[in-house]
């Protein structure tokens, strides 16, 4: 029986055992009501749950859907910008490569796979970077030991720096190589190749220090070894310092024009280089200029027999592109510790002694000398003195008279330039003359003499001439044409009255312009001599390229008059020559009456010295001519 | 301890009891609301036994050995040996006071040599979960609170605690068991099985539940009980309980039951918290799983008592009205299963509740359970 039915049972059973059916029915009907709910509640929940899960799942469906879609999106998208990527990184034009914290692989480019000569099969993500740089030692584009390498470089790294150095591979190539930690722990490194901006850089360093045409060190790396080298000195060394200077230069620049002229300097470079030891230093300093360093000196015979070596080294003939061309060289030198410690100092008194070698004459070696800074000094008081001279009007002309021997008169009086200098008073010509050359003075100066002669002679009685002395420099001055005009018109003088006098000098450079400028001042009727004749090469060569009017004989041959029968030969050969040519003589220097008899016997037409008149102011001259009292009249 | 069963019917009145009463401390009574509500019920018992405490509530039915039944009241008299006991009584005139009820009551017991207290609470103007909370925050969680919310069968209307007093509404009445010897086991079950989609509780307040996944609660519910149904709500409501739980915290699962409906709101107000934002299930019960799920509370209660063989126990049983609701006149089911588990040595008694206090089974706390049977055991030992 079922356990509900008996529990039904009882409950309608009373004590005695009788049944109330009626109420038992009612228990009986009422749990199969009770059954028949429950059946139709669960059937109800169950369909209500289905169809509520069903609707569930399509939601989940639909939003699976969704989600799918948006991840499709996102995933092309992703694409797209790996194919971005990847592009950029193929075409960058530095390697890249990046590993993660274990010191793996993640990616690199493939440039990266070029440059080190990997193969891209070798080189794949995960692989470690000592491996790699196992591969790179293998194919010769790592050197050292590939272990220590990574171990360091991963240490680095950790301690979080970021690393930029320069790597040099075996076939020359300079890689330059930044790495940047990651968070996390990885790393990422560029590699460039920049050998060519390192060779650039190379160069410009290079070229920053040394000359362009002849590749030697320039002025600022000559100063750095100088004072490299003056620190050994400290400890007793010693070295020399030779400042040498190409003479005549400048007129192969002019007359062969400047590519030669660069030729030239290379082949001078070359031939001084070979010249030095390892230890010295050879620059080019200026134009024609170069300095020496040379040390590990004893003494100064080291420094002076280079000197030498570098002198004949110049000296040498230069074959360049068929001409042949010929140079010297001014050599000036000063020591260390003696002539300085100091690197300015020791330049400053190198080229003292270039001055002094120059000053000199050129072609020669001059050891610094203490005096040659006082020289100096001396030399630019003078410059300056000079130019006030000018403006200042301390020059004075001086005039010596030359007597004609026939009619014992005075032909013509010769202008010599003085200078009254406040303090100094008369400071020699032979002093200043040169000076006033060098400083440019000469020209102004020289058209100022003529102006001032024409003044004075034009002021003399009859037709006494005054004869002017003009150098080469004055005879290449366009501007002395236009002067000698002007000082005639102004001054009224006849050019009959005037007189130029030349030496040899003036016929030895340009000539051809040299001779016209002497026929042109011919043309106008003033005369032209020669003077010091026969102290030149060619004295007589130059009496066949000019019509001169006169010569004058040198004193030379005046004092030996007596003396030396050559002496005698000469001058009277000369004025035979003379004569024949048309030309008077004058001799120069008579000091003795048996010099006066001895040029009148042997043909001179006129004579000057102190014998008659020592030079002497233009006053002073005016009453000599206008008395000729004190003119002595030789006997016959 | 000795224990008696007595009963009353409108018949015959109250049984006599068939032992001396001299000692007699503890009398608990339950019967539906009709016998309870005049009080002579009360006067009767306390004429019965002038020195015992006496404490009932009324109910949704009475559990009595195996039976079921409604029209009989069911009591049963105590005497202890070594234990002391101490009834208090709280009145409760707002559910919002519930918490502060539970933690005057608990005072009042507080004591150090407390072991257990039993409570018997309104079961339609409370806060079961607020109440027992009050409790907790007093006590703690190492004396065992058990205990029921009293009902009113299937009506909802009104519900009558009596502690020494005639029984009446609006009323919070605690037992409190003092003493060395006194030992309290407890078990709790339920037995119902999820089903459906897991939906989130979108708008409730406290234990008024408004929206789930949006939608009113009440639609759900009606959609579920099918038109015949629902117009027996809500005690018809009973039959689906809700499941609801923290996703954070799973082991936080408790099962609410419906208390009443607003059908202008379209909420539906339960006897314990439904907290927003928490994740809800519906319920459906099985017979067999239900009946097991009380044997499995009364297996949890009889283990707890550590009593010698030849003691008496008392065990008092507080299942769910919703369960009653479900099997019908098979709800002897599951009465019968939980008694085969507590054996033949101790009396059984008890009540079909709106709520059932126990601590929860597997986190120990106590709570207010709703749709399941729960079981106090009772014994001396010497």
């Amino acid at each position: 029986m079922h356990k509900l039915f008996a529990k039904q049972l009882s409950k309608v059973s009373d004590a005695t055992g009788a049944v109330d059916i009626a109420r038992l029915g009612q228990l009986v009907s009422d749990a199969y009501e009770e059954f028949d709910r429950d059946r139709r509640r669960t059937d109800r929940s169950m369909s209500l749950m289905i169809e509520e899960l069903d609707g569930v799942q399509r939601n989940l469906e639909r939003t699976v859907a969704e989600r799918t879609k948006e991840l499709q999106a996102r995933e092309a998208e992703l694409q797209a910008q790996n194919l971005r990527i990847d592009a950029a990184l193929s075409n960058m034009s530095q390697g890249l490569v990046m590993y993660d914290a274990d010191a793996r692989l993640v990616l690199c480019n493939q440039r990266f796979i070029t440059m080190y000569r990997l193969k891209a099969e070798d080189v794949r993500p995960g692989i470690s970077l000592r491996d790699i740089i196992r591969l790179r030692a293998d194919n010769g584009t790592f050197a050292g030991n590939p272990d220590h390498y990574a171990d360091d470089l991963v240490a680095r790294i950790k301690a979080g720096h970021a690393t930029h150095h320069f790597a040099e591979l075996d076939d020359g190539r300079t890689i330059a190589i930044a790495r940047q930690r990651m968070p996390g722990g990885g790393w990422v490194a560029t590699h460039e190749d920049v050998t060519e901006r390192r060779q650039a850089e190379m160069k410009i360093a290079h070229m920053a220090r040394h000359d362009a045409l002849t590749d030697l060190p320039n002025r600022v790396l000559l100063r750095e070894r100088l004072s490299e080298a003056l620190a050994h000195v400290e400890h007793g060394q010693r070295l020399a310092v030779l400042y040498l200077d190409l003479d005549q230069f400048k007129n192969v620049n002019d007359t062969l024009g400047h590519p030669t002229g660069d030729e030239l300097l290379r082949v001078v470079a070359g031939r001084l280089r070979a010249c030095l030891g390892d230890t010295d230093t050879i620059s080019r300093v200026g134009g024609d200029e170069f300095c020496i360093i040379q040390t590990d000196i004893r003494d100064a015979t080291d420094a002076e027999k280079l000197a030498r070596r570098l002198a004949e080294a110049v000296q040498a003939p230069y074959d360049l592109h068929g001409h042949l061309v010929m140079i010297d060289a001014s050599i000036g030198i000063a020591l260390a510790p003696n002539d300085g410690t100091d690197v300015n100092e020791l330049l400053k008194n190198a080229d003292m002694a270039l001055y002094g070698a120059k000053a000199d004459g050129r072609g020669v070696y001059r050891f610094f000398e203490p005096k040659m800074d006082a020289r100096m000094k001396a030399r630019r008081v003078l410059e300056l003195a000079l130019r006030r001279a000018f403006e200042n009007n301390e020059f004075e002309l001086y005039y010596q008279p030359v007597l004609n021997l026939d009619t014992n008169e005075v032909r013509c009086c010769e202008a010599l330039l003085r200078w009254r200098h406040p303090e100094r008073g008369m400071v020699p010509p032979a002093e200043f003359i040169p000076v006033a050359e060098d400083i440019g003075l000469i020209v102004a100066l020289g058209e100022w003499v003529i102006r001032q002669a024409c003044a004075d002679a034009a002021q003399w009685p009859g037709e006494v001439c005054v004869a002017v002395n003009l150098s080469p420099t004055q005879l290449l001055a366009k501007s002395l044409l236009p002067a000698v005009l002007n000082a005639l018109a102004s001054s009224r003088l006849s050019p009959s009255r005037l007189e130029l006098e030349i030496t040899e000098a003036v016929l030895l450079q340009n000539s051809d312009v040299t001779l016209r400028t002497l026929h042109q001042l011919r043309s106008l009727g003033i005369r032209i001599s020669m003077d010091d004749f026969g102290t030149g090469y060619s004295s007589l060569s130059y009496l066949r390229s000019f019509p001169f009017d006169k010569i004058k004989i040198d004193r030379c041959f005046i004092s030996g008059l007596g003396a030396s029968s050559e002496s005698d030969a000469i001058v009277q050969a000369v004025a035979g020559l003379a004569d024949s040519l048309s030309m008077t003589t004058t001799a120069e220097g008579v000091e003795t009456r048996e010099q006066l008899d001895q040029v009148r016997k042997l043909g001179c037409t006129d004579v000057q010295g102190f014998y008659y008149s020592p030079p002497v102011p233009a006053a002073e001259l005016n009453r000599l001519l206008a008395g000729q009292g004190e003119v002595k009249i030789a006997a016959a | 301890m000795r224990t008696q069963r007595i009963v009353w019917n409108s018949r015959t009145g109250w049984s006599s009891p068939t032992e001396e009463t001299g000692d007699i401390s503890l009398v608990l009574y339950f019967g539906t609301r009709e016998p309870l509500s005049c009080g002579t019920r009360y006067e009767e018992l306390r004429g019965l036994f002038p020195h015992a405490h006496i404490m009932g509530c009324s109910t949704g039915g009475q559990i009595d050995g195996d039976d079921v039944s409604d029209d009989e009241i069911v009591a049963v008299a105590v005497s202890f040996d070594a234990t002391r006991l101490k009834l208090c009584r709280e009145d409760i005139a707002d559910p919002q006071r519930s918490r502060a009820c539970g933690e005057t009551l608990a005072q009042a017991l507080k004591a150090d040599d407390l072991a257990g207290v039993f409570v018997l609470s309104d079961g339609l103007n409370v806060n079961g979960s607020e109440l027992v909370a009050g409790f907790s925050k007093v006590l703690g969680d190492d004396i065992p609170l058990t205990g029921g919310l009293a009902g009113d069968g299937a009506r909802f209307s009104e519900t009558l605690v009596s502690a020494d007093c005639a029984p009446r509404a609006r009323t919070v009445a605690a037992l409190g068991f003092y003493g060395p010897a006194v030992r309290v086991g407890h078990g709790s079950a339920g037995g119902w099985d999820q089903f459906g989609p897991r939906r989130q509780v979108t708008r409730s307040v406290g234990n008024i539940l408004f929206e789930l996944d949006g939608e009113p609660a009440l639609d759900l519910y009606e959609r579920y009980l099918g038109p015949e149904e629902s117009k027996g709500l809500p005690s018809s409501a009973l039959l689906f309980p809700i499941q609801v739980y923290d996703l954070e915290n799973p082991d936080s699962a408790v099962v609410r039951t419906v208390l009443s409906v607003d059908r202008g709101a379209r909420s539906m107000t339960f006897a314990g918290d439904i907290p927003q934002g928490w994740t809800a299930q519906l319920m459906r019960g099985n017979l067999d799983r239900l009946a097991a799920g009380a044997a499995d509370a009364a297996r949890q209660a009889r283990n707890g008592v550590r009593a010698g063989p030849s003691e008496q126990r008392l065990s008092i049983l507080v299942s769910c009205i919703g369960r009653r609701l479900l099997m019908g006149q098979r709800a002897i089911e599951e009465v019968e299963a939980a008694g085969a588990e507590l054996g033949a040595d101790t009396i059984r008694l008890g009540f079909y509740s709106y709520g059932e206090i126990s601590p929860h089974a597997k986190s120990g706390q106590c709570e207010l359970h709703n749709q399941t049977m729960t079981v106090t055991t009772l014994a001396e030992v010497a």
